[in-house]
């Protein structure tokens, strides 16, 4: 099987909107949640949100949007897109300018795309409304590319002219970690040169307020204690959205055009839990599954691996599970770090996953162990983990990745240096 | 407590309509406003144009707009300037509630160009039934009728009105006089511009349903018997090249046999490439059919009195 390495990195995510702001935030451990003001109202129990900045995508009429200067959205473009769209698009852009590709590039039957996000539930809302009130035949011509699962892939593909594979992932929060997964099959088997993936989260109040109705968000307003997964005082979840992209490519191409390569994407694994549609199984079996065939698939033994990046949510019985499924799999004397970058971010749902595979590549490149932000008590249940409550320097070979879906699908991920 | 007191909304007040009218035209030019508010008060279909291409531009994208300044009416809605069928629902939306009206999807398949748009909707604003479909012909029946033909017919596509016939032909580059013209410097020829703009005068008369063509006995045009004769006012101002697609509109200004003269254009998107005040054309009609042809509808039908094919005689 050909090997596989990651070219480029883009960020819209609620620690910085490029890859130096987000590297910055992981070191010094500077969240990104903020107060949202359409959870202002004292009858709603959630207060805070993983914060975007530098857009404003609160209108339902898309060209009412305005997005940082960097970026050129025209109309066309533009008047499809649901707020994960343009935050998905940004990414791209910046994506494929860190990867240092061309428009050929890009748009050759050599190149994919795979992208994962759950549609937009404002959009979709919106155009439901529009229709009952006023008519279908009132509503936008666009009312369905712009609010349906598979909007993400509709929209972009077309956008940037994709004419290899392309397809959308909705695995709730493992949408991410299926599209990359099945990336690097599409690479590894030889159909593709060069994958592009992208999540994408709306992030506001339709797509995280309803996950408050499952008692699975914090009520508190203060970040520190509202996302502290291992944290014995955790819970629930603060939710966020934004865009996140890697650049898949074959090694031989990568170095015959002389790539800045930030890590070599070695394998996946998935397994699930076949237990309940919404609540992780208590021992984390299939996580615990999800994580060994990852191991397998990239040849990698546990005490070869150097730092976790959970899925830890910061909800009670998913951190829970998952330290179990850890503890199951790793079980040597040499344990790698752990630590939830969600303390910072949030969670960002279908996007999550490829977030946090980013922030591996990240740290592979620049060799440091991101830590464990608002972990001050950990759980009892944590007792033997290493988890680290700073970033720092540190040698790093290997990295994993969990992430957890409903429906109990999992899957993990694992990053080398290169 | 929730009480239901609040006023069921009834028919919307002057001042509430002018704040929709605004709000759903915010994108639109102050012009554009303005004639829609007052298109509310007086209902004066006139203004229905400036609306709808106003509307129109404000889905253009920022570089399209300023093509829509000036005459603009032979400009294509797709090729000329990027407007596809999904923007021509949001075009059309807006115009049914500016003006008012509603439009059939399937009279929208017929509109291609500004053209089209503006003689749709005057009609329908003005209540009267929407214009008649154009004669649409691809390469295949233009070559069937046209007595010109290959290497020397530069028609690919035509729409013929009443009153207009548009038609277009893409300079391939394989055209056999252009590797004289220029040397190794491809320049489709301004007379052949001419030529073009005459050859969609002569399918004009032959396919064309203008009043005036039809007032000879019995009123079908020879295809053999249609000449260039004169050219007045002829300005060449766009050099084109392979690749470009010229767009051919020419009116008919007088039309009496022996004689029929057009006013005639050539755009390349959009630009200005030729422009003929005057072209005439000669013509003459196909002579009666045998009187034994119409006639004894007891007999099997006849062979025809005048033979087929290409004729045989000039002037």
């Amino acid at each position: 099987m050909r090997s596989v390495v990651v070219t480029g990195l883009g960020f819209i995510c609620s620690i910085g909107n490029d890859k130096t702001a987000v590297s910055s935030s992981l070191h010094t451990l500077k969240h990104g949640l903020a107060p949202y003001a359409p959870f202002s109202d004292p009858k709603t129990p959630v207060k805070l949100i993983g914060a975007i900045r530098g857009f404003d995508t609160s209108s339902f009429d898309s060209e009412d949007w305005s997005w940082p200067a960097d970026y050129t959205v025209k109309r066309d473009v533009l008047r499809g897109l649901p707020p994960h769209g343009l935050f998905a698009y940004c990414a791209v852009q910046q994506a494929i300018a860190d990867a240092k590709l061309t428009p050929q590039d890009i748009s050759n039957p050599a190149t994919g795309m795979y992208t994962a996000s759950a549609g937009s539930a404002s959009m979709l809302h919106h155009n439901i409304t529009r229709m009952f009130a006023s008519g279908v035949m009132r509503c936008s011509p666009m009312g369905v590319v712009n609010s349906v699962v598979g909007t993400l892939s509709f929209n972009l593909v077309a956008a940037f002219k994709i004419l290899g594979a392309s397809c959308g992932f909705a695995s709730a929060c493992a949408s991410s970690g299926h599209a990359l997964g099945f990336a690097l099959d599409e690479i590894r088997l030889g159909r593709q040169e060069r994958m592009i993936v992208v999540g994408g989260e709306d992030g506001n109040l339709e797509a995280i307020l309803p996950f408050a109705g499952m008692r699975a968000l914090s009520s508190t307003d203060k970040p520190e204690l509202a996302s502290c997964p291992f944290d014995e005082r955790r819970s629930g979840f603060v939710g966020t959205g934004g865009g996140a992209v890697m650049i898949l490519e074959a090694e031989e191409a990568a170095r015959a055009r002389g790539a800045h390569i930030y890590a070599r994407f070695l394998g996946w694994g998935q397994a699930s839990d076949g237990y309940s549609p919404a609540i992780s199984h208590p021992d984390g079996h299939g996580l615990a599954l999800s994580m060994t065939r990852c191991l397998t698939d990239a040849g990698i033994t546990p005490k070869n691996v150097d730092y976790i990046n959970a899925h830890a949510t910061s909800t009670p019985i998913g951190d829970r599970s998952e330290v179990s499924a850890i503890k199951h799999v790793f079980t040597g004397d040499k344990t790698p770090a752990i630590s939830s970058t969600k303390g910072l971010t949030g969670h960002g749902l279908s996007m999550a996953s490829i977030l946090e595979a980013a922030f591996c590549c990240l740290a592979l490149d620049e060799q440091f162990i991101p830590g464990n932000a608002h972990l001050r008590q950990p759980d009892p249940e944590t007792l033997g983990l290493h988890l680290p409550v700073e970033t720092k320097s540190a040698p790093l070979q290997f990295a994993l990745s969990n992430s957890s879906g409903f429906g109990g699908a999992n899957v993990s991920l694992l990053f080398g240096k290169n | 407590m929730m009480s239901n007191t609040e006023p069921i909304p009834t028919q919307a007040k002057p001042h509430d309509e002018e704040a929709i009218i605004r709000e759903s035209l915010k994108r639109c030019s102050a012009e554009t406003i303005e004639a829609a508010l007052q298109f509310r008060l007086s209902g004066n279909p006139d203004l229905a144009n400036t609306i709808v291409i106003g509307i129109l531009t404000r889905f253009l994208e920022p570089e399209q707009r300023p093509k829509l300044q000036g005459e603009s009416d032979h400009l294509r809605l797709m090729d000329d300037l990027g407007v596809d069928s999904l923007t021509m629902v949001e075009v059309i939306m807006l115009v049914e509630e500016i003006l008012h009206v509603s439009i059939k999807n399937e009279d929208l398949r017929d509109l291609h160009t500004i053209g089209d748009v503006k003689g749709y909707v005057n009609a329908i604003a003005r209540g009267l039934p929407p214009p008649e479909k154009p004669v649409r012909l691809g390469i295949a029946e233009i070559a069937e009728i046209m007595p010109h033909q290959p290497p020397f017919l530069f028609l690919q596509d035509a729409e013929i009105r009443p009153a207009e016939a548009r038609g277009t032909y893409k300079i391939s580059g394989q055209e056999f006089f252009l590797s004289g013209h220029f040397k190794d410097r491809p320049v489709f020829p301004a007379s052949l511009q001419i030529e073009a703009l005459g050859q969609l005068g002569v399918l004009f008369l032959l396919k064309g349903k203008h009043p005036d063509i039809a007032v000879g006995v019995p009123g079908v045009v020879d295809a053999t018997k249609i000449f260039l004769t004169s050219c007045d006012g002829v300005r060449c101002t766009r050099i084109c090249r392979p690749d470009d697609i010229l767009s051919l509109t020419i009116h008919p200004k007088r039309i009496k046999h022996p004689l029929a003269i057009f006013e005639g254009a050539i755009t390349v998107h959009g630009e200005k490439a030729s422009f003929v005040e005057e072209i005439a054309l000669t013509f003459d009609y196909l002579p009666p059919p045998a009187v034994s042809e119409i006639s004894d509808p007891g007999q099997a039908e006849a062979p025809a009195a005048t033979p087929s094919g290409p004729a045989t005689s000039e002037p």
